[in-house]
């Protein structure tokens, strides 16, 4: 067989495969709770936007039954007397008052539909102003980077790939009916391959479907003006960021899982060391960052996730800075990355036995 | 001696160790075209070796050549060489006709080829009308001879062929193994393990006997048995005065053995030297012992595989 024929053939064999595994891996029982995890976090933030709706909905209520204007509660400064403050904003939709042996304290709330002014008096004059402003979408985007960062690449997309990648030949194993796929002339790497680009497939549709959705339920809370000016600016842009960074996720996940299901018996302990080795990934040396998916994710991320404020300080300490990496190092890091544990997995395929009694 | 490397399978020192159990140890074999029957007890080590064959498991020592091919080279040998194994699962949710489909793709034919090819390989093995149903309701029997259609789908040289008896009812066995003796009359390999002894000799043409993962003979069967001239023939005779026929051939020195028949009817005779042992019997025949009938008890895979096995491993 000449070589471009058989080139022919290994990419023919390939798209068979992952014919073959599609239904498998988008429809399996033991798959199920990978969409489960896919949908967790769309619900939360579906959860959240409704929340807000309704909070939004009540403070206009609020707003109409004590009308009061933006700027009027603005135009509040500490040192006012009780008085004074009634006179610009009027009679507050709530009022708590409580007494201590030397003061007596008085919280009056206002809200002018959006925000929500919570005005304090000591005997009477206004100490402090607590502002609780309505969510706005550079503050959401900036708690969505937060999730998504530290949660959603991290352990739903890290144990949805655990779960398909890791059974792409464990399952069979366990199943008992890998061995069909072994007495057919396919090179094991090509099957190793064709499962791979299978798994990937399946991971990318239900985990990017999840991204697209999360930020569809995250934007439900603000105004289809607010939206489409967010999406004419850098909206597209986070997007598409996100949804390729969820692929990426995929790709390094996938490749370490599918070679993990290969080398490992029981994949949970692998699984927990790598799950350790990403997380402590920000107290790494530069140098060992680099081998790890989580750093090129983290630099591919269009909005930088702010730094966790409950940090312990002796923690903290411990946190190394690395630059992130550019764009195309970030992608051309992970391709390698991803190569090189693809390589290792074939060759573990092309070493691969039948021996179910002990599997 | 290239067209006896790519004519045979050849096994040469191999054995394969699991940790510290034995699999198979030290086989050295030439297997000829035909059917060649592996015959052994649970653990033997038969199914070990078609694994070996087949490339499913790789020797821990030794080389393996089928027709030439190496097994470590699937995207050969799977072109020549076709596997029924044991394993009675299957892929969720296929059809019979799927599953052999599925499988028969990926050697590369075309969607048209590969329903024609289908059809007619599920054909072979009666399971027309079965096609379309789900694997996962057949019965064993049925499940049995799917695999033996997706083994023989690819028209191999090399059918190897892990129990492919068990769980047929008597008529599609007797059909089953007219298929393999077609496919043996056509120059082809058939490896069939089985541990229904008595199929194996009306089938095959070599048997290779395992015991404890080491080939214990190889061969066609009447030649190993002359191979074990220390092996004692064992000879029933039924006769009136089975007591005073055993005290007589009891003295013959060649007879190692006498049993008496319960009834009294009878005996059974172990001796080392048949052509003797039958001379003797002409004359003593004469002296009036009722002698009713002779039949030798043993010439076949049966006894040689009590015989060589031992008598603790009982055979199946």
């Amino acid at each position: 067989m000449n070589q471009e024929k058989m080139i022919g053939q290994w990419f023919s064999q390939i798209g068979l495969v992952i014919r073959l595994e599609m239904s498998k891996t988008f429809f399996s029982r033991r798959g199920l709770w990978v969409y489960l995890l896919a949908l967790a976090p769309v619900l939360i933030w579906l959860g959240h936007s409704l929340s807000e709706i309704n909070n939004r909905k009540e403070r206009q209520a609020l707003n109409a039954a004590h009308p009061v204007s933006n700027a009027a509660l603005r135009s509040i400064t500490p040192g006012m007397t009780i008085d004074e403050v009634l006179e610009k904003a009027g009679e507050p939709f709530a009022k708590v008052e409580f007494h201590r042996p030397n003061a007596s304290f008085d919280s009056y709330q206002y809200t002018d539909g959006d925000n929500v002014f919570v005005f304090t008096f000591r005997n009477s004059r206004l100490l402090g102003i607590n502002e609780r402003d309505r969510d706005t979408i550079p503050k959401d985007s900036l708690i969505f980077a937060g999730v998504f960062q530290f949660f959603y690449l991290r352990l739903a997309i890290f144990f949805g790939c655990v779960g398909v990648f890791t059974n792409l030949f464990r399952g069979e194993m366990l199943d008992k009916s890998l061995h069909f796929y072994l007495l057919t002339p396919i090179r094991r790497e090509i099957l190793a391959l064709g499962k791979y680009v299978a798994g990937l497939i399946a991971t990318v549709v239900i985990f990017c479907t999840s991204t697209f959705l999360q930020l569809a339920a995250l934007s439900l809370h603000f105004t289809g003006s607010e939206v489409s000016e967010y999406l004419a600016g850098p909206g597209w842009g986070h997007v598409a960021s996100y949804m390729g960074v969820t692929a990426a996720a995929c790709l390094g996940y996938g490749s370490i899982f599918l070679a993990v299901g290969l080398l490992f018996k029981n994949p949970i302990i692998p699984a927990a060391t790598v799950l350790v080795w990403e997380g402590m990934n920000i107290f790494l040396p530069a140098a060992l960052k680099k081998v790890s998916v989580i750093f090129y994710l983290q630099s591919l991320s269009p909005v930088v996730a702010p730094p966790d404020a409950n940090m312990p300080a002796l923690q903290k300490l411990l946190v190394t800075a690395a630059e992130p990496a550019r764009p195309a190092v970030a992608v051309l890091g992970l391709l390698a990355l991803t190569i090189v544990v693809l390589a290792v997995a074939a060759r573990k395929a092309r070493q691969l036995e039948i021996n179910y009694s002990t599997d | 001696m290239q067209d006896r490397i790519v004519d045979r399978i050849i096994l040469d020192n191999v054995s394969r160790f699991y940790g510290e159990v034995l699999g198979v140890n030290r086989v050295t074999l030439s297997i000829p075209p035909g059917i060649t029957s592996l015959v052994g007890p649970n653990g033997s080590g038969k199914t070990t070796l078609m694994n070996l064959i087949t490339g499913l498991v790789r020797p821990t020592r030794g080389s393996i050549r089928v027709l030439g091919v190496s097994p470590a080279d699937p995207e050969k040998l799977f072109r020549i060489c076709g596997y029924a194994t044991q394993f009675d699962s299957f892929p969720r949710g296929m059809t019979g006709f799927q599953f052999v489909y599925n499988y028969l793709r990926l050697s590369g034919m075309t969607h048209d080829d590969c329903e024609r090819t289908t059809a007619f390989a599920i054909g072979r093995v009666n399971l027309g009308e079965a096609a379309h149903r789900k694997v996962a309701g057949y019965s064993k029997g049925m499940r049995q001879r799917i695999r033996l259609a997706q083994a023989i789908a690819h028209d191999p040289r090399v059918l190897i062929l892990d129990e492919p008896l068990n769980g047929l009812d008597p008529l599609v066995r007797a059909e089953t193994i007219a298929l393999f003796r077609e496919f043996a009359a056509e120059g082809r390999h058939i490896i069939v393990s089985s541990h229904i002894l008595h199929e194996v000799d009306t089938i095959s043409d070599q048997v290779i006997l395992l015991s404890n993962g080491y080939v214990v003979a190889e061969g066609q069967i009447r030649g190993v048995r002359e191979e074990m001239s220390e092996h004692p023939m064992q000879v029933i005779i039924r006769c009136t005065r089975a007591n005073v026929l055993a005290s007589r051939v009891f003295e013959q020195d060649h007879v190692v053995e006498v049993r008496l028949h319960a009834d009294g009817g009878g005996l059974l005779v172990k001796t080392r030297d048949a052509d003797r042992f039958y001379k003797a019997l002409n004359h003593l025949a004469l002296d009036g012992l009722g002698i009713e009938s002779v039949a030798p008890a043993d010439d076949n895979v049966n006894s040689l595989y009590e015989y060589l096995i031992g008598g603790e491993e009982s055979t199946r």
